[in-house]
């Protein structure tokens, strides 16, 4: 039984740590983001050496709090759904991992007119991701407050649609200079970073529903 | 023979082990908070425990509806609400131990034309309608209390769920022992008045003649639950309604609450100190109190919550199960006066069975109390080893396991 003992506090501290750690990483992507535009390379990789070790620090998190759920039976009856909302936690920090390796890998050239475009994103998708994660704490200590918190992931996560529908119309009907394949890259390296607030609006479909739950 | 005679007793108590552990730690286990082999072994022991230091006050209530008053009768009275129940379990429905023994013994009492006590019938049935009643009003109440300090606590929902578990776990302890208290009197009342046994010391307790019984049923209920309950305790723990962790708790706590009400003799006095009326020790189901508690916590919630085809089945099982206990008995009491020749009792009507020195029963084999004793021992010690070895086993297992974690996550570091 886990009554009172290590484990449980080991779970709590666990718990927590994951979510500071894809915290971290939302300010590790946009600094990485604003460090790539502004051209500053030793800080680009500064910056993506950081989101490996956390990323590395959060799948850790997230297999070690599986186990101890499992082999000291906490949280029996929502054990599922809390593997489920850390796993695609998880894949919010995997997609910053991934979007700034893109970067670092791509190299894609932005034109500096759209600078602003791309923190803007950048920025609205992180923000989705990051009031995600309050309401994910106070699913475990006060659910009743979850579904407000989630009022701001989706906001964000329709700010990021609206960003990224007018950026790419900038790219596409407005820059008749820039080469298509350059487009195409600039859209697909969009994708990547809307992908962010895609995840964290799905990890709050299933937050909403775990608090529901957990308040009936 | 006469030992021969008690096995029905011990077959009825095996049977309300395998069937009444689910009240107990039913919830517990649907709801995965607490694992079956756990629920087992508490309710085991604490079962055990209700029956020889608390069960004397139901069974003369029993004893007072149908005095059995021969050791043949009660055998096949024990037997016919043993094979009731034993059927009832087999098809996984929920039944109760206590309107088997009740619909025998009214059974007896048509076979030997003794009058039914109509004033103690009308008691147990009534309790049988307030037992379920006061198990959802109680699960009701303490499943809002349970919600605020929730909501207020702020606690983390690890930590909540901990409390829960723990709390799950004690109020099965104290169900059980409510259980044991409460429905010893079904499995051992019959055959108390044939029995005269020597005290048992066994160093820091003397059992009397009634206890030793008590503990040989409290015994066979124990090896009721750890060998034929699986399959009820999913029933009840899954199949009424899906049942949250707190609910669980709640659920079993109300029905060790009630049972508890039902059997403790203390409770009883303090109403009528305090001018109130005394309270029946009448032994009551087991199976309605937690149905009550789950419905309770259901219409709570909502009604569309609660699986009725479920409720159903075993509200025909509470109809069957003492029409046909008592059409067994019947029968049963016929076979084995007319073709085994075995006296079945009379219609003499003996006073108060508890009452020492008032038995129509012939003194037991002097023997009698050795040979029992020895008995009591060895399954103590037989269990007590078990319990220990099973502990030992599963310790084991998890250090097994926890090692070869630590291993892995050295490798992958």
């Amino acid at each position: 039984m886990a009554l009172f003992t290590r484990t449980t506090k080991n779970v709590i501290l666990k718990i927590d740590e994951f979510f500071d750690t894809v915290d971290l990483g939302l300010l590790v992507f946009r600094e990485g983001i604003k460090a790539y535009l502004h051209r500053d390379m030793d800080a680009f990789e500064r910056h993506i050496q950081k989101i490996e070790s956390l990323e590395s620090t959060a799948d850790m998190l997230q297999r070690s709090i599986e186990n101890e759920m499992i082999t000291h039976s906490i949280l029996p009856q929502h054990r599922v759904e809390v593997s489920s909302l850390i796993d695609q936690m998880d894949e919010i920090i995997d997609s910053i991992k991934a979007s700034l390796n893109e970067f670092g890998i791509e190299m894609p050239e932005i034109p500096a007119s759209l600078n602003n475009s791309f923190i803007g994103l950048a920025e609205a998708s992180a923000s989705a991701a990051e009031e995600l994660i309050p309401a994910a704490r106070a699913y475990f200590r006060a659910p009743h407050t979850v579904r407000e918190k989630l009022l701001k992931v989706y906001y964000y996560e329709s700010e990021t649609d609206t960003i990224s529908r007018n950026t790419k119309r900038i790219i596409f009907q407005g820059m008749k200079e820039l080469e298509l394949a350059k487009k195409a890259h600039l859209r697909y390296i969009m994708q990547n970073i809307e992908k962010i607030s895609d995840r964290a609006q799905k990890a709050a479909d299933l937050l909403s529903a775990m608090a529901i739950k957990i308040i009936m | 023979m006469i030992l021969l005679f008690l096995t029905s007793g011990l077959f009825l108590g095996w049977s309300l082990g395998a069937n009444d552990a689910s009240n107990v730690f039913g919830a517990a286990v649907g709801s995965r908070m607490v694992s079956f082999r756990m629920a087992a072994i508490i309710a085991s022991v604490f079962v055990i425990l209700g029956a020889v230091l608390q069960g004397s006050g139901t069974s003369a209530t029993l004893g007072r509806l149908g005095a059995v008053n021969a050791l043949g009768g009660s055998f096949t009275v024990a037997l016919a609400a043993a094979i009731t129940v034993y059927l009832m379990t087999k098809v996984a429905l929920p039944v109760s131990t206590t309107q088997a023994i009740v619909g025998a013994i009214i059974g007896w009492n048509i076979f030997t034309g003794n009058p039914t006590d109509g004033k103690v019938l009308s008691q147990i049935l009534t309790t049988w309608v307030a037992g379920p009643v006061l198990g959802a009003a109680f699960a009701i109440i303490l499943y809002i209390l349970l919600k605020r300090i929730k909501k207020s606590s702020r606690m983390h929902l690890v930590v909540f769920e901990s409390y829960i578990k723990a709390g799950l776990i004690v109020a099965g302890a104290f169900g059980a022992y409510s259980l044991g208290a409460n429905n010893i009197a079904n499995v051992m009342g019959v055959f108390i008045p044939a029995f005269n046994l020597h005290d048992l010391n066994l160093g820091f307790i003397t059992l009397s003649s009634s206890q030793q019984l008590f503990l040989l049923g409290g015994l066979a209920i124990a090896a009721g639950i750890l060998t034929y309950s699986r399959r009820v305790i999913e029933t009840v723990g899954s199949n009424i309604m899906e049942l949250s962790s707190e609910a669980a708790m709640v659920t079993v706590l109300s029905h060790a609450l009630v049972l508890f009400i039902f059997s403790s003799s203390w409770l009883s006095s303090v109403f009528v100190k305090i001018g109130l009326p005394a309270i029946p020790m009448v032994p009551v189901s087991a199976s309605q109190v937690i149905i009550g508690s789950v419905i309770g916590i259901g219409l709570y919630k909502s009604v569309r919550n609660i699986n009725f085809r479920i409720l159903g089945e075993i509200a025909a099982g509470w109809v069957a199960t003492p029409l046909f206990s008592g059409l067994l008995a019947f029968l049963s009491l016929f076979f084995v006066k007319n073709i085994f020749g075995i006296e079945v009792g009379s219609r003499i009507i003996a006073a108060d069975p508890l009452e020492p020195g008032t038995t129509p029963f012939p003194s037991p084999d002097p023997n009698l109390s050795g040979i029992l004793h020895y008995l009591i021992l060895g399954l103590i010690v037989t269990g007590a080893s078990a319990v220990v070895f099973y502990y030992l086993l599963d310790r084991r297992k998890r250090t097994g396991f926890r090692k070869s974690e630590e291993r892995f996550w050295k490798y992958i570091k």
